[in-house]
């Protein structure tokens, strides 16, 4: 069928742009700072030293370098971070936990309210509540993230002193296990109501101040997308067999709104994973994004080239499953059409 | 309430089934408000072929948009008028297939309900009912829309919904307005579920809609399906569309143009509605497929005995199709007659032009004859004749006063000052005066 | 039906590009003149910009780099309001006032410069691609597409953190990740105008390559490139300022993203000024940009342009 078709030719495309994004990724390290770097930490004794320039091959010509980087990306031997003192794929986990929360978080919120608002300014063109709605995506797309958390953190944190810094009380997160390493989930699954409470009243404010943006964009785009679809004339078509305005809306005109959307949905999660750079240092959330802005301020090449392949693989799946889902939804996509 | 129109022929059994008097439809545009429709009468006549003709802009498609209530009301604004319709029912007697009490349509002409057939005003002493189409409460009009009214429009292409499959599209019109005899006919009738009546008849709320997702419905919906299937797979044939199995599951964009039309027609007619609104149902077909599809539409509407008001632009095309003809310009009905007597005796300057227009064996070899001028603004219209500006024989008092459609010899009318003088005019315009 | 025929002859492609261009400028300010939107986002941008050009005016400059915050060790940590800082003053005594406006000429040279270079850039790139189509055009768009891939902060943050920690770098970390959009736009236009067949009568009569690229091409490519353009030179400043933020620019710097990171310590004591003002510089900027862009999307756009 040609949907089959249609996904074989995008996945066969990823691997190339991975080997790229890796190739550009590994000539960023060998252009600036030492290039056994990722592979030492200070502890290390000059024949330590030496011996990890041997072994990484270090001595050798740099396509060969290449080859034995990738090599150890896909074994999993991602290097010494200098900034958590252990193997990067030691702390790895942990932090993908609390990043992965906060981000699924902020992303479903997103989502649902982009949608939502999206749609309820659409069907009320040029009304009261459709100019709120355009005022509130223009401004929320325009909107830095960095100034926004700070914002919320004065307001809400100094000045009500309502939510908490951090991802958790020390106490009541060390009082459950964690399996899956993201703490609501781990909360509901010990069946602890205080974990629970803890893990969500830590999650609102850095939530929040992630998904505001990305919900700002959703809503825009939904919104235009519904109006456009609201002018076309099927929509016209189905009114005329007297179906009724509301289910008009639901199937014919959202349905069909939808599909533009749901490529700005796998775009803006890349801008959700750069949010949670800025978001992780302003609350103090122990995940990837706070590691990097580290590593990059003292120099953990391991980290920095783990981070961005990471998110580069990750950014590059989403939009692939987003590509498949706008082929499925809009069958002309598939045709060439 | 006066119905303008022809005078009624000698003999003439058929009864009308709409009549629109006094139209008018305007827009409020940055500019001003356009005059789109501006005092529109005509009638449509139980089983007829009607033809709305004019050039673009002239508000042929308003007009037809008005009917079930589809023109956007900001901008648009009804700014006077009514549409009349006479709604049928299924005859009792025949089950809808033919009969003498039905005069072989399949259906009759609902009963007044204020005299019950006796009789009153209310239903101009003709005893059937009438409703005001551009009056009634939306949710009268939503059981009208695509059951008694149905609507074809220009291009097929834009008018299916690209996202589903073309039985979805088809089965709504069943699942709206014919869920009682779905149920009927899937051995579900007597049941007492109101989920399940509410599912046939799309009127689901959120959390039912995943009840009914669970196993225990799941047979009933399959015989649902079923049922459906077999009603829009029959639609579908009648318009001759080959293998309607297969091409019902199919997606719009993949089938031709003129297959697409055919889906289109077999939803509007899915209910055996009493007018079809076929709006320039030709225009974005190739050629050879367009004959085909009037012939489609012409027998259809035979065996449906429905109806049709029929838009287009191509004069020529219309001769081919229609009974009576109403030509409009800006905004008006300038003449309105049968189709022969129309072309055979042209009473309108305009209609003269669009026919004298229309290329033919009696032009000679590379010559195009154009109505010299374009239409006029239709903003706060002065209160001349629409036509003067591009009229040969406009006189003073066509500048000055607009004509009414009134009667002119033969069965048909036209609203123009050379068949109906007024009193007081200095000079009478003529077609034998030919002024500019 | 025929109307009156007004046979004109079909308008000349080649030679009036540019200069139907220029006939719609006017049309164009009159649309930017009618929608509210654009013009308070002109009306803030006219602000900055002045702010930006006639800071040494404003505020007296700093010696001997302007563009480092002045340190006042008197006045620390003073609350908006008190006399001689009317924003208050930063933890090291620099006046928020003047971070903000010295900020503004700051964030001025980055995009502009930022965007500059990224347009220049782009256009070399989209061109040969392009033009010279197969396997160079392949390859320039498959790298395209890996930059693409790379989330632009992250991109950037791994460039400037390679290069080092300077506002220079800053800057070149930004132009390495924003060029990628116009490369696309310029060669989605050559390859458009390849394609059509006034550009087959064009070679018929002679026009050399460059003639077409500069009368077809080009005059095509403003309309997107300059929405472009305007948009980038908000985000270009929304991204640099957190660049700063994060730690990438040299610490005492007047630069808002900067000012934001420094002022968080004060934060858990009350102080929030010293991040405040300077974040919703940022803003601003970004804002006033957005609405001018997406003004100008709108009015340019071309399915609106036909409505006409």
């Amino acid at each position: 069928m040609q949907i089959r078709d249609y996904v074989l030719r995008r996945m066969m495309v990823l691997p190339i742009l991975i080997i790229g994004t890796s190739l550009i990724v590994f000539t960023l390290t060998r252009v600036g700072g030492s290039p056994i770097g990722i592979y030492l930490s200070h502890e290390m004794t000059p024949e330590e030293v030496a011996e990890v320039e041997q072994r990484y091959g270090l001595d050798e010509p740099l396509p060969v370098q290449y080859l034995t980087w990738a090599g150890g990306m896909l074994t999993g031997d991602w290097g010494w971070s200098g900034v958590a003192a252990a193997p990067v794929r030691q702390v790895f986990p942990d932090k993908l936990g609390a990043t992965m929360e906060l981000a699924v978080a902020a992303g479903i919120v997103a989502v649902a309210l982009g949608i939502g608002l999206g749609t309820y300014g659409g069907a009320r063109r040029d009304r009261l509540p459709d100019h709120l709605t355009r005022v509130f995506s223009i401004s929320g797309a325009a909107m830095p993230i960095f100034w926004f958390g700070i914002l919320l953190l004065i307001v809400f944190w100094v000045g009500l002193g309502w939510a908490p810094i951090g991802r958790s009380d020390a106490d009541i997160f060390q009082s459950i296990a964690h399996p899956t390493g993201l703490y609501t989930v781990d909360a509901v699954l010990a069946g602890s109501w205080n974990a629970l409470v803890d893990a969500i009243w830590h999650l609102i404010l850095p939530a929040i101040a992630l998904g505001f943006g990305t919900t700002a964009i959703i809503t825009r785009m939904m919104r235009s997308s519904l109006v456009e679809t609201m002018g076309e004339e099927y929509v016209d078509a189905a009114r005329a067999k007297g179906l009724p305005e509301k289910l008009v809306l639901r199937r014919h005109a959202r349905r069909n709104a939808l599909i533009p959307t749901v490529t700005v949905i796998g775009l803006s999660f890349g801008f959700l994973l750069q949010g949670t750079v800025v978001v992780e240092i302003i609350f103090r959330w122990p995940g990837l994004g706070r590691w990097m802005a580290d590593a990059v301020l003292r120099g953990d090449q391991a980290t920095i080239m783990a981070y961005v392949m990471f998110t580069s693989v990750l950014f590059l799946l989403v939009n692939l499953v987003v590509d498949v889902m706008y082929a499925y939804l809009d069958r002309r996509v598939v045709l060439g059409a | 309430m006066t119905f303008a129109s022809a005078p009624e022929p000698a003999v003439d059994t058929a009864g009308t089934v709409a009549s629109v008097v006094g139209l008018r439809v305007h827009f409020e545009s940055k500019a001003g408000r356009v005059h789109a429709v501006d005092g529109v009468d005509f009638d449509i006549r139980d089983g007829e072929t009607l033809g709305l003709v004019g050039e673009t802009g002239c508000g042929k498609t308003v007009t037809a948009r008005s009917f079930l209530r589809l023109v956007p009301m900001p901008p648009g604004v009804h700014a006077g008028g009514s549409i009349y319709f006479r709604p049928h029912v299924r005859c009792s007697n025949c089950s809808g297939l033919g009969c003498d009490v039905c005069a072989g349509t399949g259906r009759l002409p609902v009963a007044c309900g204020e005299c019950a057939g006796g009789g009153c005003p209310h239903c101009d002493d003709t005893g059937f009912e009438t409703i005001d189409l551009s009056r009634i409460p939306e949710r009268q009009l939503r059981e009208i829309r695509g059951d008694r009214i149905a609507m074809i429009f220009q291009d097929p292409a834009k008018a299916l919904n690209p996202a589903l499959t073309v039985r979805s599209q088809i089965a709504e019109v069943f699942s709206q307005h014919r869920s009682d005899e779905v149920l009927e006919l899937a051995g579900l009738g007597t049941s007492r579920n109101p989920l399940l009546r509410r599912h046939v008849s799309q009127t689901t709320r959120l959390f039912e809609r995943w009840l009914l997702a669970l196993p225990p419905m799941r047979s009933q919906r399959r015989r649902i399906e079923q049922v459906i299937d077999g009603m829009v797979a029959a639609a579908l044939a009648e318009t001759q569309i080959p293998n309607p199995a297969k091409v019902m599951q199919r997606y719009p964009h993949e089938l031709s143009g003129g297959m697409k039309q055919r889906a289109m027609i077999a939803q509007a007619l899915a209910c055996n509605p009493d007018l079809l609104i076929a709006d320039e149902p030709t225009t974005a077909l190739d050629v050879t497929v367009q004959a085909r599809i009037i012939e489609l539409i012409k027998q259809l509407q035979v065996r449906h005995e429905s109806a049709v008001l029929y838009i287009s632009h191509d004069l020529s095309l219309v001769r081919r199709v229609c009974d009576r003809v109403a030509v409009m310009y800006a905004g008006r009905i300038v003449e309105i007659g049968p189709t022969e007597e129309i072309f055979a005796n042209p009473l309108h300057p305009y209609t003269r032009g669009l026919i004298a227009a229309i290329p033919s064996r009696a032009h000679d070899r590379g010559q195009l004859v154009a109505i010299k001028g374009t239409v006029p603004e239709l903003i706060d219209p002065p209160p001349s004749c629409r036509f003067v500006q591009r009229c040969s024989y406009a006189v003073s008092i066509c500048g000055e006063i607009d004509p009414e459609l009134a009667s002119g010899p033969g069965r048909h009318a036209a609203a123009c000052f050379i068949h109906n003088p007024p009193e007081d005019a200095a000079e009478l315009p003529s077609f034998s005066r030919v002024t500019t | 039906m025929a109307v009156d025929a007004d046979v004109r002859a079909p308008a000349a492609p080649l030679a009036g590009a540019l200069g139907t261009r220029l006939r719609r400028f006017g049309e164009l300010t009159r649309e930017v003149l009618r929608n509210p939107t654009t013009m308070i986002g002109l009306a803030l941008i006219v602000g900055m910009i002045g702010m930006a050009i006639f800071a040494p005016l404003l505020i007296e400059p700093n010696t001997p780099n302007p563009y480092q915050m002045p340190r006042d060790w008197g006045a620390l940590n003073e609350p908006p309001g008190t006399p001689g800082h009317i924003l208050g003053t930063t933890q090291q005594g620099g006046d928020v006032l003047y971070g903000v406006i010295w900020g503004a000429r700051t964030s001025l040279r980055l995009s502009l410069i930022v965007v500059s270079i990224t347009v220049v850039i782009g256009l070399i790139v989209g061109s040969l691609a392009g033009f010279l189509g197969g396997k160079i055009d392949e390859f320039l768009m498959r790298l395209v597409d890996i930059f693409l891939s790379i989330p632009e902060l992250i991109f950037a943050l791994a460039i400037a953190a390679v290069l080092g920690p300077s506002f220079g770098n800053i800057i070149l970390a930004l132009a390495a990740v924003f060029w990628v959009k116009y490369a696309r736009i310029i060669r989605g236009q050559v390859i458009h105008i390849k394609q059509n067949e006034y550009v087959d009568a064009a070679r018929v009569i002679g026009d050399s390559s460059l003639r077409i690229y500069s009368k077809d091409v080009l005059p095509n490519s403003i309309t997107p490139v300059v929405v472009q353009a305007t948009l980038d030179m908000g985000n270009v400043v929304l991204i640099g300022a957190t660049l700063s933020f994060i730690g990438l620019a040299e610490a005492g710097l007047a630069e808002w993203g900067v000012l934001v990171s420094q002022g968080q310590a004060g934060i858990s004591a009350g102080r929030w000024w010293a991040s405040t003002f300077p974040g919703l510089m940022v803003f601003v900027w970004a804002l006033a940009f957005n609405l001018v862009g997406d003004g100008l999307r709108d009015i340019l756009d071309p399915r609106t342009e036909t409505k006409r």
